[in-house]
C-alpha cells in the first residue's frame, strides 16, 4: 500500500488564484489579479487567500471569520460556483479549472459589490426584517420565564434542517429569479420564513404568510433548484418553498395570487381529464383581460404554425380515465380523513 | 430491438407535437421501440407535489406501475416530467407506508407499484443504451457545419439527488450527442441554467429576463442554433423568444431545436418530416 508513504510526502504545487478586484474609490471597473503561490495538498481556498493577504498583497479584501464552515462569512464564487472558501479544498478545485491550475475567485452575485470579494448584505437583512424572519412569541410577557414552551419531536423535525442555515448567501447568489428581479424575496428568506411559520411558539404566522404571497414572494420561484444544489449545508430549500405554498393554498386558498390559481389548475385538470388543459391555463391563472393583452400576438403566431393547444372539449382524456378518477377521488377521501384526525 | 414504455407529456400532446413525431420517425433506425402509454396521466408538472403530496404520489405511482406492468423502463422526453416522476419514485421507494397506501388504491385497477422500472430521459437512453458509437455509425447527414449551443435545462440536472446522470455543474451527455452527430458543441455558460418557463404565467417579466440571457449568450457565441432536451425550455426559448429579446432590446433571432429533431436531421429526415416548420422562430 502506498497510502502511508503518501501521507509523509504531501504533494506541493504552484497554483494561481485569479481574484476579482474592485475598489470603487479608485477603479473605474472591476479587473482580475493573478496570485501564484505554492500550496500543499489539504489547504483550503480561504487559507490560500489568507496567505496572499499576509505575504503577497495586503490590499486584497474579503470577509472571513470562523474558518470552520460555521459563521457563513466567507461565501464567494469559486470557479463560478457560490460556496464557502473555508470548506473548499484547493485540490478539489484544481479538477474544475477552465484554465489549468487557475482558480477563479469572484464575489457572490445578486448583491451590491462593496470591494473586491465583499458584497453588501444589507438588502438581504432588510428582506429578513420585511418578512419577520424571527419568532414573535405567542406567550404573554407576564408569563415568560414561568412556563416552558414544549416542542414535540414531530414539530422539530419540520424545521430541524432549516435551522442549519448560516446565512452565507450562496443560495441568494445562485438564484435565477433574484438575478432577474432584485425585489424577489430570495431563497434564504423563504427558508427562514418557512422555519418561523411552522414553529408553534410563533404568533404571526398569518401576517407573515400574507406578505409571502404578495408580488415578488413565494409564487415567483421558478423551481430551478439552483439554491438547493448550491446550499453549503445541504438544506432541501425547495421543500421549504413548497411547504410555504402548500400552507398558503391551505390557509388562504387561491383567491389572492395567480401562482396559487396556476398550481390549483393542475390538480383540477388531472382529476377531470388526467391531462393538463393548456389552452385555458393563462386565463385561469391571470384572467381574460391579462391573457388577451399579453398573449394575443403570440397566439396569432401559434395559430399560423398550428401550434395552439387544443380547446378544452378537444383535449382527449387519458385512456382509462373513469377508473383513474375513482382512484383520484378515493385519495381525496384519504386526505380529508387524515386532516380530520389531525384536527382532533 | 430494445423496448421501452414511453410517457406521454401533456405539452408534447398539444403544443410541441413535433417531439413525439420525430421520435416516431427515427426510433427503429436506432434499434429502439417506444411503447406509448396512452393510459398515463399528467405528472403534476412540479406543482401537484405541494398542492397535494398524496395525489402526487398516487398519480405517478400509477404512471410508473403502467410501465412495470409491461416490464419496461419508463422513458420521458420532458425535463420537468422526468424530475417530477423521479421525485415521486424516490418518495415511494423510501416510504413503505406511502407505497402501501397508494397500492391499496391502485390494486382496484389491477395495478401495483413495485419500484422495478427505472424512470429515465430519452437523452439517457441515447447516451447509455444506444451509445454514441452506434449513433455515430447511423448518421447519414452529419451536422458538421453546425455550431450548436446545448441548453440542458434545470430538471434533467437538478436536484442532482433525484436526477444524478450528468454533473449539474458540467453536464456533458448532450454535448457528446452533438459531437456524435457530427456537430460542434459550443462552450455555453447557460447550458445548465434556467429557461424561466415555470414562472411565465406568474412573473412574466422575470421569466423573459431569464430566457433573454440564455438566448443572448447563444447569439453572442455565434451559435447556429440552440438544442434542448426539454419541450418546456423550447416553448420559452422559441415561442417567447421575440418577446424576451424585445424586452432585452436585442433585434435578432436564433432557431431552437428539440433534441429529437436534431437526431432526426442527422439521421437524414427532412425539416418538414420532423415538424421543424412548426417552430415560431424559423
Amino acid at each position: 500500500m502506498t497510502g502511508a508513504k503518501e501521507a509523509h510526502t504531501e504533494p506541493k504545487r504552484d497554483i494561481t488564484l485569479r481574484v476579482h478586484r474592485f475598489n470603487p474609490q479608485v477603479d473605474g471597473k472591476p479587473y482580475f489579479d493573478d496570485y501564484t503561490i505554492q500550496v500543499e495538498k489539504g489547504i483550503t481556498v480561504l487559507r490560500a487567500l489568507n496567505y496572499i493577504k499576509e505575504h503577497v498583497d495586503a490590499s486584497v479584501s474579503f470577509r472571513a471569520f470562523c474558518q470552520a464552515g460555521i459563521c457563513g462569512s466567507c461565501g464567494m464564487r469559486i470557479n463560478g460556483i457560490s460556496k464557502l472558501a473555508c470548506t473548499t479544498q484547493v485540490w478539489d478545485e484544481l479538477d474544475r479549472c477552465k484554465e489549468p491550475g487557475v482558480i477563479r475567485i469572484e464575489p457572490l452575485r445578486n448583491m451590491p459589490l462593496i470591494k473586491d470579494l465583499i458584497v453588501d448584505m444589507d438588502p438581504l437583512v432588510d428582506k429578513m426584517k420585511h418578512y419577520s424572519n424571527w419568532v414573535v412569541s405567542s406567550m404573554p410577557e407576564s408569563r415568560m420565564g414561568k412556563k416552558e414552551f414544549l416542542v414535540s419531536e414531530e414539530e422539530f423535525q419540520k424545521y430541524d434542517k432549516a435551522t442549519d442555515c448560516i446565512l452565507c448567501a450562496s443560495c441568494v447568489s445562485e438564484c435565477t429569479i433574484l438575478r432577474a428581479h432584485k425585489e424577489y424575496v430570495s431563497p434564504a428568506i423563504l427558508l427562514k420564513s418557512y422555519r418561523m411559520n411552522v414553529d408553534s411558539r410563533d404568533s404571526i404566522h398569518d401576517a407573515r404568510l400574507g406578505e409571502l404571497v404578495k408580488d415578488h414572494g413565494v409564487w415567483d420561484c421558478t423551481h430551478c433548484y439552483r439554491c438547493q444544489e448550491t446550499c453549503v449545508k445541504h438544506i432541501p430549500i425547495m421543500d421549504a418553498i413548497h411547504g410555504i405554498r402548500e400552507d398558503a393554498l391551505e390557509v388562504r386558498g387561491v383567491k389572492d395570487s395567480s401562482g396559487a390559481k396556476h398550481a390549483e389548475a393542475f390538480m383540477s385538470d388531472i382529476e377531470k381529464k388526467g391531462k393538463l388543459v393548456e389552452a385555458t391555463l393563462p386565463i385561469r391563472t391571470n384572467g381574460m383581460a391579462w391573457t388577451l393583452q399579453n398573449l394575443l400576438p403570440m397566439a396569432m403566431k401559434m395559430i399560423m404554425k398550428r401550434r395552439t393547444p387544443p380547446p378544452p372539449p378537444l383535449v382527449k382524456p387519458a385512456k382509462g380515465i373513469k377508473k383513474f378518477r375513482e382512484m383520484f377521488r378515493e385519495m381525496t377521501e384519504h386526505v380529508r380523513a387524515e386532516k380530520k384526525s389531525h384536527k382532533k | 430491438m430494445k423496448r421501452y414504455a414511453y410517457y406521454l407529456s401533456c405539452i408534447n400532446e398539444s403544443m410541441t407535437k413535433e417531439v413525439d413525431r420525430s421520435i416516431d420517425l427515427w426510433q427503429k433506425d436506432l434499434d429502439i421501440e417506444m411503447v406509448k402509454l396512452h393510459e398515463s396521466t399528467c405528472c403534476g408538472g412540479s406543482n401537484l407535489d405541494y398542492v397535494s403530496p398524496k395525489h402526487f404520489a398516487l398519480v405517478n405511482a400509477r404512471n410508473i406501475a403502467l410501465a412495470e406492468k409491461l416490464g419496461l423502463d419508463l422513458i420521458v422526453s420532458c425535463n420537468t416530467c422526468l424530475m417530477t416522476i423521479r421525485t415521486a419514485k424516490k418518495k415511494l421507494d423510501e416510504s413503505p407506508e406511502l407505497r402501501r397506501e397508494v397500492n391499496d388504491i391502485l390494486k382496484k385497477d389491477g395495478l401495483v407499484y413495485k419500484g422495478t422500472s427505472n424512470v429515465r430521459h430519452l437523452l439517457w437512453v441515447l447516451a447509455d443504451d444506444v451509445g454514441f458509437e452506434a449513433i455515430r455509425e447511423k448518421v447519414r447527414v452529419p451536422l458538421k457545419n453546425y455550431r450548436i449551443a446545448p441548453f440542458y435545462g434545470c430538471h434533467i440536472l437538478r436536484p442532482s439527488a433525484v436526477l444524478g446522470k450528468d454533473d449539474p455543474l458540467e453536464p456533458s451527455s448532450l454535448d457528446m450527442l452533438i459531437e456524435a452527430l457530427g456537430g460542434t458543441a459550443l462552450p455555453y455558460e447557460h447550458k445548465n441554467r434556467c429557461c424561466g418557463f415555470h414562472t411565465l404565467l406568474v412573473a412574466e417579466e422575470e421569466s423573459l429576463n431569464v430566457a433573454a440571457e440564455a438566448l443572448k449568450e447563444a447569439i453572442d457565441i455565434k451559435a447556429d442554433f440552440i438544442v434542448t432536451p426539454c419541450p418546456l425550455c423550447h416553448t420559452v426559448l422559441d415561442g417567447y423568444q421575440a418577446k424576451a429579446l424585445r424586452q432585452a432590446g436585442i433585434h435578432t433571432s436564433i432557431p431552437v431545436f428539440h433534441l429529437s429533431e436534431m437526431v432526426g436531421l442527422a439521421l437524414g429526415y427532412s425539416e418538414k418530416q420532423l415538424g421543424i416548420k412548426r417552430h415560431i422562430v424559423s
